[in-house]
């Protein structure tokens, strides 16, 4: 009998033929019966709706009459004649390029003035971590439509400095920048992740290297940002495959529209009209199917890209 | 310990099994005996008045269940069709002009004409009000009121403005210079004559009818080309220069909903909603609003019509076809019933209806009323039903005249709009 533990921690060298069917069959009959409720959640609720949402991507379906099979003409369509595709791309990926940078940034500068030990730091860390409870809420993206709005308080205030500001939310120029500082403020989740990393950096360090007299600066580069690395990465991944999956600020903000002009049309959102505005079912499951294939790909070269850059302890 | 293990053929039997369930949609439970579930779209003075007409209904019928539920106008045809392919149809459905010929063709609602004369008495709604809501020769809607576009203002603000506001049979050009003379004498801050409408489809139809053209032609063609879309884009690009109506970005704060309108908002005295609108706008508007018909074109034709502003379709699904039919006639044509629905969803298609409301009308539902009577001479017919892809033309209207709002040339708008138009009508 093959325990599962021992399988994965102890054996690193190539499996044998028929090992995989033993390692994952063979004696586990509990633990598959513990297992059956989610299994079962996966295979009606993820993977089953997934595959047929695979076949769905090779039809023609708009809900009223059943499915009909034209190939790869979905794909083949939005690789050579959906401008809007092309729009949604690159609002995208603008969002995330600026969003996670900006984001992990702000939660790494706020985790390291927390982590030098404030007073009543809990409460702290509570009040900075409420935004990400609420930020992909409806709540917060119709707060965001009232702040940036033309006569919005963000105009208010500016008016005070004798400023007349556009309205933000809905001039294309600076919508989807208004999205970007959504997304930024919500930092709370990294935040707190790096926080937990940083307290695992060894004080010593520290004190070894400020006797050797090493600047803060240096102190930073030298030992903080390294022995972070794998949390920084950690983030990194989570971050952007949220990011590629915005969805709820734009589709609040601009109403479904993603305008104006197509301005906050983040991919999700494009997918989203694509099937439930003009009942393209067929063509929005191609979409989808290429988010999950942009996804896969990043995640990919970025674990890919770790063993250069990301040091582990051991 | 091996008559624990699974096979994995086992594991994959099952989820396909339980993939082609999900792709082919289980039958739901069936309802219990004699209830009915209705669905319509609408604002929450609407949910109101319907619910209470509903109650009034099983109140005076025992042994009938009818359960409601709506949504606003832009979640309930997903939901709708979401449930359609699910085989989970409501009995009672909320139908709009736009989207009845393609339910009626793909049979997911039935004809009523069975129902004609027993459960339904709708004659006296007179031959027009029976056409609009029909397919193919046969009736598929309950007519639950007649609307048309209009002109809706803040009356006071056109008078602080030191300006005679718009009317009956005023012209386009009439309209800018009384927008135009509107800016000059106004104080607010962010605040002008009118919306700027050169997104708004309704507007943009009625526009092109008053020149002779249309939107779309009996065949599903785009019935105008990119000259006209250019002189319409420009008409408002003018308007926006001369301070008349508000800027692109302003307007582009609009979300199609009564209570993000220009005017709702407080950043326009003019908006141009449907006529049964009228009645939700004033509520969410502390000034007084009055209504009136679009600008005409100067020798022109008549460009407005009057259409069914929603109707009641009943689903094929229904296992209670004509419990559903009875409680929509008692909406319609039944005084307990058309009493307590008012003229929030339209004017009464029903002559007798009209009369039985009339003396109980407050002022702004009158004003609807009136409004609908004499529309007469501004109105032409229906127009033929929007073809496939005419809801996603819309938005692409919305996005280019927001374009010229930004900066685009209406020539070049003009172009853009029917090139990309052209494109998803023949992609459908």
């Amino acid at each position: 009998m093959v325990s599962y533990t021992a399988g994965v921690a102890v054996d690193k060298r190539p499996a044998k033929a028929g090992r995989f069917s033993r390692l994952f069959f063979a004696g586990n009959g509990a633990g598959y019966m513990f297992l059956l409720p989610w299994l079962i959640g996966f295979l009606g609720l993820t993977l089953g709706p997934a595959l047929a949402s695979l076949y769905l991507s090779f039809t023609n379906y708009d809900l009223l009459q059943s499915p009909q099979f034209v190939g790869a003409a979905n794909y083949v369509h939005m690789a050579t004649a959906d401008a809007k595709f092309a729009a949604a791309m690159k609002v995208t990926f603008i969002y995330v390029i600026l969003s996670v940078p900006l984001k992990l940034a702000f939660a790494l500068a706020l985790a390291m003035a927390f982590n030098r030990g404030i007073k009543g730091l809990p409460v702290y860390r509570a009040i900075f971590y409420l935004p990400s409870l609420l930020g992909g809420s409806v709540a917060i993206a119709v707060l965001w439509r009232q702040l940036f709005a033309a006569d919005g308080l963000v105009n208010s205030v500016l008016w005070l400095f004798g400023i007349d500001g556009p309205s933000w939310i809905s001039n294309p120029n600076y919508s989807l920048y208004t999205l970007v500082v959504l997304s930024v403020w919500q930092f709370g989740s990294p935040m707190i992740i790096f926080l937990a990393g940083l307290r695992q950096i060894p004080q010593d360090m520290y004190e070894a290297a400020s006797m050797d007299g090493a600047s803060k600066a240096r102190q930073f580069f030298r030992i903080t940002l390294p022995l972070l690395t794998p949390v920084i990465f950690f983030n990194f991944v989570i971050q952007t495959i949220d990011a590629f999956k915005a969805f709820t600020p734009s589709f609040i903000i601009s109403a479904g529209t993603g305008g104006p002009i197509n301005s906050t049309l983040f991919y999700t959102l494009y997918l989203y009209q694509e099937a439930f505005g003009f009942f393209r079912m067929g063509y929005a499951s191609a979409l989808a199917w290429v988010l999950v294939l942009i996804i896969a790909v990043f995640t990919a070269f970025s674990f890919l890209s770790a063993r250069y850059w990301v040091h582990y302890d051991d | 310990m091996k008559g624990y293990s699974v096979s994995r053929r086992a594991l994959l039997k099952a989820g396909t099994g339980v993939a082609a369930a999900s792709l082919l949609g289980l039958k739901s439970v069936s309802a219990q005996e004699k209830s009915i579930r209705v669905f319509w779209w609408g604002s929450q003075e609407r949910a109101d008045r319907t619910n209470r007409a509903v109650d009034a209904y099983k109140k005076a019928n025992a042994g009938i269940d009818a359960k409601t539920e709506f949504a606003g106008w832009s979640d309930y045809w997903p939901r709708l069709a979401t449930r359609v392919a699910g085989r989970n149809a409501p009995d009672l459905i909320q139908m709009d002009y736009r989207y009845m010929f393609e339910y009626a063709r793909r049979g997911a609602i039935v004809p009523l004409d069975q129902y004609l004369g027993n459960a339904l008495k709708i004659e006296d709604f007179g031959k027009a009000n029976l056409e609009s809501c029909s397919v193919d020769g046969k009736l598929f809607g309950i007519n639950l009121g007649v609307n048309s576009s209009c002109a809706v203002y803040d009356m006071s603000a056109w008078e602080q403005a030191g300006v005679e506001p718009m009317t009956f049979g005023t012209n386009w050009d009439e309209f800018a210079s009384k927008c135009a003379a509107f800016a000059k004498g106004n104080k607010r801050r962010r605040f002008y004559a009118t919306m700027d409408a050169s997104g708004h489809e309704p507007a943009f139809e009625l526009w092109l009818v008053q020149n002779g053209k249309v939107l779309y032609t009996e065949d599903g063609k785009l019935g105008f080309d990119e000259k006209d879309a250019g002189n319409w884009f420009k008409y408002w690009a003018d308007l926006r220069k001369a301070g008349g109506c508000v800027p692109a970005d302003v307007q582009a704060l609009d979300k199609s909903t009564l209570d993000t309108t220009m005017l709702t908002l407080g950043h326009a005295a003019t908006v141009f909603p449907h006529s049964n609108q009228f009645v939700g706008l004033q509520q969410l508007n502390k000034a007084k609003l009055d209504i009136t018909a679009f600008p005409v074109t100067k020798g022109g034709k008549p460009g407005q019509y009057l259409k069914p502003s929603q109707m009641w379709s009943i689903a094929s699904d229904s296992k209670l076809p004509e419990v559903a039919a009875k409680l929509a006639n008692f909406t319609v044509a039944e005084p307990e019933g058309t009493k307590i629905l008012g003229v929030e969803r339209g004017v009464p298609a029903s002559s007798a209806v009209r009369e039985q409301l009339a003396p109980d009308l407050d002022d702004v539902s009158k004003k609807v009323v009136d409004y609908i009577g004499k529309l007469g001479p501004y109105t032409a017919k229906l127009p033929p039903s929007p073809p496939k892809g005419a809801g996603e033309v819309f938005t692409v209207l919305e996005r280019v005249s927001q374009e010229v709002g930004f900066g685009t040339s209406p020539e070049e708008g003009g172009k853009k709009f029917v090139t990309e138009a052209q494109t998803i009508l023949k992609r459908g």
